[in-house]
């Protein structure tokens, strides 16, 4: 079983529009770097999950209002998502903390909408994680305990400075709200070491593993856990806080899977990395 | 007189025999054309059309057959991050395969029907699924 906790929803078919207009498919193709890819029907997205046992898909929309006046999936696009297939997907909200009501829509995704948690992109949507108006975004999700995936390390899609996604760039906001559960996604690559840093010093800091910008997936899995990081460092330390995950359509979650299936590890730590340290960030300890 | 119908598949795996011999029979007796040339042709790069035998032990062969020429783990050029897909290759293996059962095949036809040897049986042989794969069904003649 596998919880794959970062797909992004543009090529849901059910939820695609054609045109350059904000929120259109060719908006979303030039502002999230989108290239040759085109719609996906449901059965087409299903057999894909089928093939490594992605039991849930997370969808992670990103409200890019001010950035560039559009959304990578609206909070209720993706709610209707999730009301469609609800046992195969989950949804995050996403909103601009630069826009006016963003706590207001945020909490109504959260009571409304049925929304699993919060997603910001801050190189992209253009705000410091530790702004003020982020704040009162943290708070709800405290409140609410409700998780926050931050978009770390490098993400290709334009405007997203690679300056402004240092992992380190989060800790002020990871330590200054413990009570919340931080994933910093793409194990912020390439800020691998810096990513290890934070985990071992906020246990409320997650990661994932949608890393692979280069090389093979088995290339980059058994450098991501045997080089990038010592060969005995998940088992031994982290092994609680790091999550599956494959940024699809950035990369197919059956090769990422099949490439930490090469990865050697104790199947305890296996099960948590595939699926139980989503549950554990999703939901709590408790 | 020429006659084009398009069939569709969805792969379940990432490599996988699929029979249309059947479909690609019934297209062609669909079609207007009484004698002439069928052309059965996909639209992709990393899937291939193949006659053979319909066997199962003559597919576990082929497939491990292009197992061994195309390893998951060599050093592929193509393995990086791709700006104009937005995307990663890392699906070598399934060109180079497609390249060597090639994206076509063609079969005269005569009195309405497809001629073809009884173990000729035709494959959509994906290499890079699961995906929603064309087949083209062109048939030429009078």
């Amino acid at each position: 079983m596998v919880i794959d906790m970062l797909v992004q929803p543009m090529l849901y078919s059910e939820i695609c529009t054609p045109g350059d207009e904000p929120d259109g498919f060719g908006f979303w193709s030039r502002e999230f770097g989108m290239g040759h890819m085109g719609p996906m029907d449901w059965d087409e997205l299903q057999v894909e999950m089928d093939v490594c046992d992605v039991r849930k898909s997370v969808l992670m929309p990103l409200d890019v209002t001010t950035a560039c006046g559009g959304h990578f999936g609206t909070n209720d696009q993706i709610a209707m998502l999730v009301a469609a297939h609800p046992d195969r997907l989950w949804g995050f909200a996403s909103v601009d903390p630069q826009v006016s009501g963003a706590a207001d829509e945020l909490e109504r995704a959260f009571t409304e909408l049925g929304a699993k948690g919060l997603c910001l992109h801050p190189a992209k949507q253009g705000f410091a994680p530790d702004d003020a108006v982020a704040e009162p975004l943290y708070e709800l999700c405290e409140r609410y305990n409700k998780p926050v995936v931050f978009h770390a390390g490098m993400s290709w899609e334009p405007g997203a400075e690679l300056s402004r996604s240092n992992p380190l760039a989060f800790e002020h906001t990871i330590a200054t709200y413990p009570n919340v559960r931080f994933s910093l996604t793409h194990f912020g690559w390439p800020w691998v070491r810096e990513t290890v840093a934070m985990l071992l010093k906020y246990p409320n800091c997650y990661t994932d593993t949608s890393i692979t910008y280069i090389d093979s997936p088995e290339e980059m899995m058994q450098r991501l856990f045997t080089v990038d990081m010592g060969p005995l460092w998940y088992e031994r330390a982290l092994s609680h806080q790091v999550m599956f995950a494959s940024n699809t359509p950035r990369f197919r979650a059956f090769k990422l899977k099949r490439a930490l299936d090469t990865v050697l590890m104790r199947d305890d730590a296996r099960e948590r990395l595939y699926w139980g340290n989503a549950l554990r960030f999703l939901e709590g300890d408790e | 007189m020429v006659t084009l119908e398009i069939l569709s598949y969805l792969s379940t795996a990432p490599d996988q025999f699929i029979d249309i011999t059947e479909d690609v029979h019934v297209a062609i007796e669909r079609s207007s054309v009484t004698n002439g040339l069928a052309a059965i042709i996909l639209s992709h790069t990393t899937c291939g059309i193949v006659v053979n035998e319909g066997l199962p032990c003559v597919e576990t062969d082929l497939m491990e057959t292009l197992d061994r020429i195309a390893p998951l783990d060599a050093p592929y050029a193509h393995a990086h991050f791709l700006p104009s897909y937005g995307a990663t290759g890392n699906n070598s293996c399934g060109h180079i395969k497609s390249m060597i059962c090639g994206n076509s095949c063609f079969f005269p036809v005569q009195d309405g029907h497809i001629v073809c040897g009884g173990a000729q049986n035709i494959y959509l042989a994906e290499f890079d699924g699961p995906q929603k794969r064309k087949v083209y069904i062109e048939v030429l003649g009078e």
